[in-house]
């Protein structure tokens, strides 16, 4: 019988806590869908290539899935704390019709059971979905990927993964229902559903110093972040945290009383359900203000670490695009380190590479030692110089604008080579560069015919090369492994910025979500008075939705703004490789902000609905 | 003179088939502008349902019911809402007031919602509130308020919006004697200065002997009707008191 009865709760659980059930779904979506990496074609094409990169991208994944399984460890235990309070009064009438607590705990611990099976099946298969869309949207970022290695998989160890960690949830989910139950008497049960909300009657003056107060702190916290920066952490920077805390914190303390005696004196306060909504609002806002205050941070997060990773994406972009200008660089160090130069043609075809046939352009260049009293530019910072003549017809074979002789010397606009050589040389006159002594040469080489085949040619063929270098110390460095770092590196960066910025954007939604749902059985009875006396259905349906918005609007509005400035001082720290804070990284934010946040307000907004029409007359 | 309430061959019936209960079987009677009339019955005889009835929370089985010349029965969503705000006003047994909201809002709540004009607002629920003595309250919140204070205040919110009939279910159910006797004698002020038309439904005697006109009901039937007149409170209650024990029920009940 019990079974029976857990069957059926779990069926009308699904559809009145659908917000929970949305939850432990999104969150093991999420857990799947990141741990599921190592199956994923671009990940699988990068482990095949050595990237360096793909063993942090593993290592980072499994150590922020042991943060987010904290995070969502708590999460469910607050929504499964909040689902407890809802179903007071049920338990209380197992109790009456005769159940002993042992029968009742296990009736909750099978539909605690019942219920993460179904959000771990949904969960995963979501999750599959999501991976495969994820994949392809990796896919389509690199171009030069082959598309043919892709594919719909099931990722079989991410699958243990997420039912290993989210059974563990599960299992503690269980015990504390089964203390709960235990612990609690019937009388409590029983009078539950009644509660009186204690609205004090808050001076204004207290209310307009602490607004005050708060901003003040807030401002102050905004300054010493933009003036120092993100990232010097020492005493002023947690005073930073404390104080942006304090602040937001004082503005959800104050704001309810101070906002209501601004409203009051304006006749729209008297106009339909007007009032009644900001009371019912303020109520809240007053009593939940430490909540919000946590969730404002964690928007805050959300927001901050999306937005930067997809702008630091773009970042790395710009960066490191510029720095394989050619398919191919030779790096000459010279014999024992001393300058030689050598024939590189000669050399590759020694090996048993034509030139003729597979390069389109073989380039040499000699840079000099950098001497500071001669050119004016110090070494430390500009390792080496390069003639006008040379610089110039680099440039003109790339077809970029060339430089003359008034403009040297000067640092070179444009890089030289492949690789992180690219800057830091000085153009100097041909007359000067004759003076120095030379350091090295560079041979820059362009394939002819298709880059992939050539290049796994070239790389074949230096492998099997018995001394291609003829006792030269020489480095290679070709444009397809920089574009494998640079993918290495935007996939980590992304990913983990993904990851838990999705991960908060779905606690600060399901807390709030649930906030606004355990005061239903409140609401339903408010709702009720309403329509008796007169209020339109319509009429009662915007209250419910503007009083929902509110809440999920204010700290939304905080969060924002703190992205901002967070943004702001990020992008003082970045400002070197570009901003990050794009139009591309602001809307993929913004989307997924209104995909994720939007969705739970919509949840929330049936769901409120639901509880309130089934109340009434 | 035209009834404001007219009802005409009235009848509920909870329940299916094989176990229902006839909670009305047929009931007729008009109230007419500015009049008092309390509903009696014992525990069971169909007081709410009646009130429910009238107040549209319940749908009739048969039978007609006229408020002002519309008919209740053919009202549905819109039509219906509208009817509630500017028809009738309420007073519950408890949760009478919204505990978010002050004495005054509380007030100002039923002409709100009619979509009176704001500025007015303010002005007519202090008016409202002063007729009924709660003057001290409307900065309070409910919890803030006593029992009789409470219903006081949500009889200045029935009556605020001029309705055309009002409508309290055993108003003071909760309250302790002093609070009733406040209650009722602001009630029947508002009937004698005001005109307001007030149907009250209860199962005491002494709260019964304030109107000036009672319908007995039994088994969902109308069983007698008592007219006070011209006597005075004290010999109504003995009155009524009689033509209770008459009908039965538990003496518990009406003392
Ligand atoms: N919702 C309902 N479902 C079934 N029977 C009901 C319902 N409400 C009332 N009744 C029955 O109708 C009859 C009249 O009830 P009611 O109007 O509440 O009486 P009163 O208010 O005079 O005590 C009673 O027999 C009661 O059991
Ligand atoms: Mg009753």
């Amino acid at each position: 019988m019990s079974c029976k009865l857990a069957f059926r709760n779990v069926g009308r659980s699904i559809r009145d806590y659908a917000v929970y059930f949305l939850t432990l779904t999104f969150g093991v979506c999420l857990f799947y869908t990141f741990n599921s990496l190592g199956d994923q074609s671009v990940m699988k094409f990068l482990a095949q290539n050595d990237n360096p990169n793909v063993e942090g991208i593993f290592l980072l994944m499994g150590v922020f899935s042991a943060f987010v399984a904290v995070v969502l460890a708590g999460l469910i235990l607050y929504a499964n704390q909040f689902l407890m309070k809802r179903r007071k009064r049920e338990l209380g009438t197992y109790f009456l019709l005769g159940m002993d607590s042992g029968r009742v705990s296990r009736l909750l611990v099978l539909e605690t059971l019942l219920i993460g099976l179904a959000a771990l099946i949904s969960g995963v298969a979501l999750g599959a979905l999501a991976s495969w869309a994820l994949d392809k949207l990796t896919v389509s970022m690199f171009l030069a990927t082959p598309g043919e290695i892709f594919s719909f998989t099931l990722s079989r160890p991410a699958v243990g993964k997420t039912t290993l960690y989210f059974g563990i949830i599960f299992l503690l989910v269980m015990a504390f229902t089964g203390v709960n139950v235990s612990r609690s008497r019937l009388i409590g049960l029983i009078r539950s559903n009644r509660t009186n909300e204690e609205v004090a009657q808050r001076p204004l003056a207290l209310a307009v110093a602490l607004f005050l107060l708060g901003c003040v702190s807030l401002g102050t916290a905004y300054a010493i972040l933009l003036v120092r920066g993100l990232l010097r952490i020492d005493l002023l920077w947690f005073l930073m945290l404390g104080l942006g805390t304090l602040g937001t914190f004082l503005i959800f303390r104050s704001l309810s009383g101070f906002l209501l005696r601004l409203t009051k004196g304006h006749p729209g306060y008297y106009k339909g359900l007007n009032m009644f909504v900001l009371r019912q609002w303020s109520g809240k806002v007053h009593t939940n203000c430490a909540s919000n205050t946590v969730i404002s941070i964690l928007l805050l997060l959300a927001i901050g670490v999306t937005a930067c990773s997809v702008g630091l994406n773009d970042t790395i972009t710009s960066a490191v695009g510029g720095q394989s200008p050619y398919d191919l660089t030779v790096l000459n160090y010279g014999r024992n380190g001393d300058y030689e130069q050598a024939d590189v043609s000669a050399l590759f075809l020694a090996a048993g590479v034509d030139p003729q046939a597979v390069f389109s352009k073989v380039e040499s260049v000699t840079v000099y030692y950098n001497n500071e009293t001669a050119t004016g530019f110090p070494e430390a910072g500009f390792y080496a110089a390069i003639s006008l003549t040379a610089y110039n017809s680099i440039m003109e074979g790339r077809s970029l604008p060339s430089l003359s002789p008034e403009d040297i010397p000067c640092p070179t606009p444009d890089p030289i080579v492949n690789g992180p050589a690219a800057d830091g040389v000085v153009v100097v006159s041909d007359e000067l560069a004759s003076r120095l002594v030379p350091r090295r040469q560079v041979v820059n080489i362009n394939y002819r015919g298709d880059a992939a085949t050539v290049d796994a040619l070239v790389r074949q063929t230096l492998e099997g090369a018995q001394d291609f270098t003829g006792g030269l110390d020489i480095m290679i460095n070709y444009k397809l492994d920089n574009y494998y770092d640079l993918m290495g590196a935007k996939i980590l960066v992304l990913y983990m910025g993904l990851y838990l910025g999705l991960v908060f954007l779905l606690t600060a939604a399901a807390v709030l979500a649930l906030q606004q749902l355990s005061q239903a059985a409140d609401n339903a009875r408010r709702y009720k008075l309403l329509s008796r006396l007169g209020a339109s259905e319509t009429m009662r349906r915007k209250a419910l939705i503007r009083q929902v918005a509110l809440a999920f609007l204010l700290p939304l509005a905080l969060g924002v703004i703190h992205a901002f400035v967070g943004m702001k001082a990020a992008n003082e720290v970045i400002q070197v490789m570009g901003r990050v804070d794009s139009v591309h990284s602001s809307l993929l934010t913004a989307g997924l902000l209104l995909l994720i946040y939007g969705g739970y307000f919509l949840a929330t907004c049936f769901g409120a609905w639901r509880t309130v029409r089934t109340g009434e007359d | 003179m035209e009834p404001i309430l007219n009802v005409h061959g009235l009848q509920k019936t909870y329940g299916g088939r094989g176990t229902c209960t006839k909670a009305l079987q047929g009931l007729d009677f008009r109230v007419f502008p500015g009049e008092f009339v309390g509903v009696m019955g014992p525990s069971g005889s169909g007081k709410t349902t009646l009130l429910n009835c009238i107040s549209t929370i319940d749908h009739p089985t048969a039978g007609s019911i006229l408020v002002d010349g519309s008919e209740l029965t053919a009202l549905k969503g819109k039509a219906l809402s509208q009817f509630r705000r500017e028809k009738l006003g309420f007073i519950f047994q408890d949760c009478n007031l919204l505990d978010t909201l002050t004495g005054l809002e509380n007030i100002a709540l039923a002409l709100t919602i009619g979509g009176a004009e704001p500025r007015s607002v303010e002005r007519r629920a202090r008016e409202a509130a002063r007729l009924l003595g709660v003057e001290e309250v409307l900065d309070k919140f409910p919890y803030q308020m006593s029992g009789g204070q409470q219903q006081r205040v949500a009889a200045a919110r029935a009556m605020v919006t001029g309705p055309a009939l009002i409508l309290a279910d055993e108003p003071t159910g909760a309250l302790d004697s002093k609070s009733t006797g406040m209650l009722l004698g602001q009630l029947d002020k508002l009937n004698r200065e005001e005109g307001a038309t007030i149907l009250l439904v209860t199962h005491d005697a002494f709260t019964a002997s304030w109107c000036r006109r009672i319908l007995f009901l039994r088994d969902g039937e109308l069983y007698r009707e008592l007219h006070r007149r011209s006597m005075d409170r004290k010999a109504f209650f003995r009155e009524i008191l009689s033509v209770v024990s008459e009908l039965g029920g538990d003496s518990g009940d009406v003392l």
